[in-house]
Parts: structure tokens; sequence; C-alpha cells
């Protein structure tokens, strides 16, 4: 073999090797184009969010898309991706998010797999993996308690591969914000602005550069801030809850939050406690009640006209009851029809404490 | 020139344009942000001792250039152009052994004009201990990852890790203290699995559990006695807690404490039923400089957390007998909650035994994400007690610690982003006054901007402690503890 013949060869397998590598890499961002975007919001290279998070798969793939997504607060996106019931507690979690956002968290809730109140508020602790942690603020960003989502950002970006992240950045500056801390803000502010992919973002958060849009939406988020000061433990959720409603009676996403919670923890009493029908309504509310007011001995035409109990509903409700006892506890002849009704969680659902 | 060479020019230049990169984005700034001085960190009419490193800063002003600074002491100039004002080390030492106060002449070009000003920084001939040890921690709310107690030389930018995660498996680790700023006596923790308190003395390490089964905790906050052979410790069942007002934040608290005593030569531990009484939460002991005297923190026990903002506690002092170990009776109020409004903690006795340097804050026993909480001293010949407002901020001043010859203090500060922790340093006169502090100087002056870890528990000492973080990785792999009854 020649000289240059070898040289050709050589040039031709190392473009070969080149190609197959560069394929691949389309390949991999073309599959994956939420592992790619979650890293980037986590400030690490794709190579360094597969080392920090390994190899991505279908669900972490989804589970990144909510993430995302919820970040940048699309969320139709959100629940289009979540519309695939993986039974993940992130997936779960956002999709609960993103029904509330329509109004529709109470409605929705027993459609989809409900790992009970962790559903809803993402555990922060030793048995959490990173990437929970750093989604677990969203829905305090969303209700308006600004401490806790301060605090989960913080935990997301000590737990993100290199200790920042413009998802969480962006976030410590928005609960500043929204406080009214201009000088913690400014601190998140200027590092975003010197981060190429966030410079557009933060130069519109500069308080001096505010649209009448975002202006309104700070607003908005400072008429949801808890009005009296409390001391609570970090997982005290329905007296965190109960803080922001008492504050503002009209926080109808922290109301609903506050009756599922209650619901999914089988909390009745607690339920008929914060429940306010003038407030909320929902066929899960009528279901629950339902149950409470058998159990109480309410079963009464002035306690269904209070809680707003539909005769549709009253009327499942006594065929369910009938099934129930003629079936002897037995849920095997309920599960087609009530399978998505609150009576059946209520009944069947059995926590998992290792998932 | 030909074509060729105007394009390898080109080309060139395009490199090095992109090689230098875009200019820093300096906004925020001004009135309401963290960056309301012209210059950062503010070293305007600041003191410092002349061993200390360059001062290094950046000029604040995004609409400013050509920036031209002048520093001049002792007949000798030196000029500095460009924002980033950053010293040659040997330039700064030349300058600083002068040992005269440095006149400096800021000036640069505004698009309203030219601006200028003058301003000095003060030499004090008393110098400061020469190390410094911090741990930096994220606010981590409870949790840690990636925790190191750094020691570093504060006459260079030299820093250097003397316990860290790599070593230890990610183990929580708490801060390191120097006993009378003493480089061969101090000690920290390593929590968890395989940890242990962690006594460097007299170059030796031991890992020790400071635990017996009377006690209510492992020991958490104390002193090691001047002498080497005691530790006073308080012992604390902490529980954290958030505020629902957004920038109030974390807010920690004791359900029960108590004090104890560590004997490291018999390994003994003891506890006073004085000090461990059901009806009083006492915490943060530390020994006079004379060791004669336990200085800690007293309050009634409330009901927390619904009470807490109830809870006040005093300053109070035992006498401690060196020869037995044991904390006497009885108990002196050096400086009561119930009269004065506020609780006191972390008090630190100087070396020379003249000065106690304490917390006050409006409430409880861990102030710093307490905006109100700042420090005070007092003169422990007169009972006057100092408001050092040339010290304190708008935000949390505490964790402070002295150099061993009692002229200097540094503490932790979250002034400007209220959220991270930094360390500034202070010099106290015979009369008591103090200085306007200075931020821990960095070789890069943007270090600050993107620095998302508190200076948690800024240290002195007087030398180096010896070992590192290598070495405590072996002991906490290798060394068992040593078990104390």
């Amino acid at each position: 073999m020649t000289g240059k013949k070898g040289r050709w060869i050589l040039g031709i397998s190392l473009a070969a090797l080149l190609a197959v590598a560069g394929g691949s890499q389309v390949f991999f961002l073309a599959r994956y184009p939420y592992f790619r975007k979650y890293a980037a919001q986590n400030g690490v290279t794709l190579r360094e969010a597969r080392e920090a998070w390994g190899h991505p798969d279908a669900i972490s793939e989804q589970m990144m898309g909510l993430a995302v997504e919820a970040s940048l607060e699309n969320w139709d996106k959100v629940a289009e991706l979540a519309s695939e019931d993986r039974k993940t507690l992130v997936g779960t979690y956002y999709y609960n998010l993103a029904n509330a956002h329509r109004g529709q968290l109470a409605d929705r809730l027993m459609d989809y797999y409900q790992p009970f109140e962790r559903g809803l508020f993402l555990p922060v602790g030793e048995k959490s993996t990173p990437f929970q942690i750093g989604c677990a603020g969203d829905v305090w960003f969303a209700l308006g308690d600004m401490s806790m989502a301060e605090r989960d950002a913080m935990l997301g970006m000590l737990f993100s591969p290199s200790h920042t992240g413009s998802r969480f950045l962006r976030r410590l500056a928005e609960t500043n914000l929204v406080t009214g801390d201009y000088e913690a803000a400014s601190k998140y502010l200027r590092m975003l602005l010197n981060a190429r992919q966030d410079r557009k973002w933060a130069r519109e958060h500069l308080p001096e550069a505010w649209s009448p849009q975002y202006a309104a939406r700070i607003e908005q988020k400072r008429a949801l801030l808890p009005h009296f000061d409390l001391v609570h433990g970090m997982d005290q959720t329905q007296l965190i809850l109960r803080i922001l409603l008492n504050s503002n009676p009209s926080n109808r996403m922290a109301l609903d939050y506050l009756l599922c919670y209650d619901l999914l923890t089988k909390d009745l009493d607690a339920f008929v406690g914060d429940y306010v029908p003038s407030l909320t309504a929902s066929h899960l509310y009528e279901e629950a009640m339902l149950i409470f007011l058998a159990a109480k001995g309410g079963m009464d035409p002035e306690n269904f006209r209070h809680y707003h109990i539909s005769e549709e509903t009253l009327a499942r409700f006594n065929r369910f009851v009938t099934i129930y006892k003629r079936d002897e506890g037995s849920g095997k002849n309920l599960t087609e029809e009530f399978g998505k009704t609150y009576w059946y969680y209520f009944y069947y659902a059995v926590r998992n404490e290792h998932r | 020139m030909n074509t060729g060479n105007r394009a390898w020019l080109a080309v060139f230049a395009l490199l090095l344009l992109l090689a230098c990169g875009r200019r820093a984005d300096l906004r925020p700034y001004g009135e309401g942000t963290d960056r309301t001085a012209p210059i950062f960190p503010d070293y305007r009419e600041v003191t410092v001792p002349g061993n200390i490193a360059p001062l290094n800063f950046y000029y604040t002003d995004p609409q400013g250039s050509r920036f031209v600074t002048t520093f001049t002491a002792a007949g000798q100039s030196v000029t500095i152009r460009g924002r980033d004002v950053v010293w040659k080390e040997k330039e700064w030492a030349r300058i600083l052994a002068t040992g005269a106060d440095m006149e400096v002449s800021s000036q640069y070009k505004t698009p309203s004009g030219p601006m200028s000003f003058t301003w000095t920084v003060h030499v004090s001939p008393d110098p400061i201990d020469g190390y410094l040890t911090y741990r930096l921690i994220e606010p981590g709310f409870e949790v840690w990852d990636d925790l190191e107690i750094v020691e570093r030389n504060l006459s260079t930018f030299d820093a250097r890790p003397i316990s860290d995660w790599r070593n230890t498996q990610n183990k929580c680790m708490n801060c390191h203290i120097h006993a009378q700023g003493r480089g061969d006596l101090s000690m920290f923790y390593l929590r968890g699995e395989g940890g242990g308190a962690i006594l460097n003395r007299d170059g030796k390490l031991r890992k020790l559990t400071l635990k017996d089964s009377t006690m209510i905790s492992a020991t958490v906050y104390g002193e090691i006695h001047p002498g080497g052979r005691y530790g006073v410790f308080s012992t604390n069942v902490i529980i954290p807690g958030m505020h629902s007002f957004g920038n109030r934040r974390m807010e920690v608290f004791d359900t029960a404490s108590d004090l104890c005593v560590a004997d490291f030569d018999g390994n003994r531990m003891q506890t006073f039923p004085e000090t461990a009484r059901p009806d009083v939460f006492e915490t943060f002991p530390v020994f006079s400089a004379d060791g004669k005297w336990v200085y800690y923190c007293a309050a009634p026990v409330k009901n927390l957390p619904a009470e807490v903002e109830q809870t006040m506690y005093s300053l109070v002092r035992r006498p401690f007998d060196a020869e037995t170990g044991t904390l006497g009776a009885p108990a002196d109020t050096v400086w009561s909650a119930s009269e004065r409004g506020l609780s006191v903690c972390h008090p630190k006795a100087s070396p020379d035994g003249r000065w106690l340097l304490f917390t006050v804050a409006d409430y409880g026993t861990f102030p710093i994400n307490h905006r109100e909480c700042d420090l005070r001293m007092m003169d422990l010949q007169t009972g006057e007690v100092l408001t050092l407002d040339e010290v304190n901020a708008d935000k949390s001043d505490t964790y402070h610690s002295w150099s061993s010859n009692a002229k200097w203090f540094v503490f932790a500060s979250k002034r400007g982003d209220g959220m991270f922790g930094k360390p500034w340093f202070s010099h106290v006169s015979e009369d008591g006054s103090v200085t306007k502090p200075f931020l821990l100087p960095q070789r890069d002056p943007h270090f600050y901007d993107t620095m998302t870890r508190s200076f948690n528990v800024p240290d002195l000492g007087n030398a180096s402690v010896g070992f590192d973080a290598a070495e405590i990785g072996r002991v906490w792999r290798e060394m068992p503890a040593e078990v104390f009854d």
C-alpha cells in the first residue's frame, strides 16, 4: 500500500468515524430533546448530564420534559406530556399542577395515578432524588408561598450537578422580586445577565424594565403572599396551605390543593373542616362529603343542598354502596364503573411506602 | 502589507476579540440593589492590617469607562487602569510595607461627564492572625452536598481544604473553631457514621464521641479551655422551621438544651444539675480568656414553635474550676434579655480578657436569617455594652471570632444579598472603638458576584492547623472514635 493510498484510507476512516459519532449525537438529541434542555437549565453539558443522571430513557425524558415545560409555564404542554400516565411521582405532580392551573385539580384528580399526597407535593428529604427536589418548588411558587419556593430552588441548585443552573437562579430571582427583596434578586439577576442563554430573560426582569404584563404578574403573585408570619415545620403542608388561605380566602388553587391533600390522605375530618362549598366545587368533593355524611348520619336533603351534592352523584353513591355491601367489601365489581371515583380510592387505595 | 498578511491580521484580531470575551454585565446597580457603592467590595475608608492580601475591587457603575485608580502612600505611588483593580502582589506588599495610610484617587468617565472621588485605606500597625478557617456551605435548609472546611492564608490568596466531601463520602461537617486563635488547638465535627469530634491538639488528631447516656444529644456548640484539657459544650435538640413571610426564611430553635464539660485527658463527660434544668434552655457556652468562667446563653423554656418570638436568651456566666473540670454556682446574669427586650447568642471573649463580643436579635437562638441581628461588645472591665454601629449592617451580622492579639475580629455578615454570609474584618482600639469593616479580599474582584455558598463561622488562627483534608479522610476511615463516659 502506497503512502498516498494509506492516507486516503485513514482520512476516509476518520470521516466515517466522525459521521457515525455526529450522527449518533444527532440521533440522541432528536430522541431526547428534553434531556438536553434540562441539562442546559442545570448549567451542565450533555456529557456531564449523562455522568450525573445516567443515560436517559422514555420515562426520564417525559419527566424532564414536564420539568422544562413547567419552568416555562407552558401548562398546555405540561398537560399534553403528562397525558401518558407512567405512574411516576413527578408525572403525577405535574399532571396535578397543570390541572390546577386550569381549575381542574379536583375534577381530574382520580383520573390519574395518585400516590397519596406525594403527587401533590413532592417529598423533600433523604429519600428524595435530586430531580424531585429540583421540581418540588414549582407548586409552592404557583400557590404563592415564596418562602417554600425559594427553599426548594436553593435545594434544587444545591443538588444540581454544577450547583447552579438557570432553572434555579430564575426562580430565586423571581421569588425575591415577588417578596420585594430586590437586593437578593439583584444577585441572581446579575448572574443570569452574564449567562448567554439567560441574558434576555434577565434584562426583561430587571425591575426598571418590567413590561406591564410582567408587573401585573408580580402583583398577582404578591396578592397571594401570606399577610402574617408563622413559623412552621417544613413538612406541615396543611398548615402552610391554611396560612395562605387565611391571608387570602380567594386563593382557589391553595384551597383545592388543601382539600385534595385532605382527601388523598383520607383525612375526612380535616376535609370537612377546610371545605367551603361557596368557594370551590367538584364532583370529587361531593363524593367525599357523601362518605362523611353516610358515616356520621347526616344523609339529609339539607346537607345535600348545603354541600351542593347533585341527585346524580347521590344515585351513583347509593349504587356503589349497594354493590360494596352485596360483595362484602370486595372491589372487583366496582373497578370498571367506580374506579375513578373518590369512593373507590377511599376504600381500596393502599399507601406504598417503597415507591 | 500584502492581502494575505492583512487577512491573517484580521483573523488574529477576531480571535483576540473572542478570547477577551464579552465584558461582564454589572447590572443591577445602585440604590435598592446589592451594589450601592461605586466600588465593590467597598474598601473606601476601611482599616486593614499590614499583613492582608491585596484589596482587589471593581467599579460598579455600568456606564463608566476609562477608569484610573492611583494609590499613594509614604511618597510611593501606584496607578492601575481599568474597571477591575487587580494588584500585583509584590507591588501591594511593597506599598503596604510603608505602614502609611493609602490615599486613593478614583477617576473615570460617565455619559454625564467625568467622575472622580478620593478615599483612604487606613493601615493599622496591629497585624491580624494569618489564617482564617470557614465552612463553605450553600444555604441548604437542613441538607448539604459537597461541604468543605477551608483554611485561607490572609496574606495571600492561598486557600486549601482542611476537611472536605471528597475524602469523607460527602459527610456533614460542622464548623472549625480555634481555641484562643491557636493553630495547634482546634476542633470541628464530622457527623454521621465514622464521624466524631475531631480534636487537633499539639499536632495530634483525635476522633472523639462526645456523648454519654445522660446527655440529650451529642455535643453541638462549644469551645476548648485555654489550657487545652477541657471543652465546654451545649447539647441541643435542634428543630428547623420556616417563616411564612418570604424573606424571613428559616428559623431554627431548640426544644431542649443543656451544658456539659468534656475532659479530653480523662475521656470523661460531666453534666451538672444546674445546667441541665428542664425549665431552662442553656446554649453557646464559651470560656473567659483566663479560663475561670463559662459564659453562655440561657432562656426560660417556651412552647415551640408557637412561642418562638417570645424566646429570649440572657447572657449568663458561671465559675469554672480547671482543677476538677466543673461548673460552679451561682450563675450571674451578665446581660438580661427581659430588661433589654433582645435575645443574645454566640458570646466570644477576646483573648486578652478585655471584651466579650456577642450577637443580639429580636428573639430566638439562630439569628443567621434575622435581618435585625447585630453585634454588641461588652467591656468586661466596666460592664459597658457598645453597639458597634460602624460594624453592623441591615442584615444578619454574627458568627464572630477574635484574632489572638484581640485587635481584630472577623464576623459573617449577610449584608447585600441577604442570603450568603461573607467574612468581614474590623479593628478594635484600646478604647473599644471599631473601624468600618472590610470584606475578605479575593484575587478575582468579581469572585463574590457568582459565589452561591456562605462562608460559615469564619474563625481566625495565628498559625496553620497543620492537617489537611486527606488526613481527615484517613481519620474518618481508619481511626476508631474514642469513647467518653
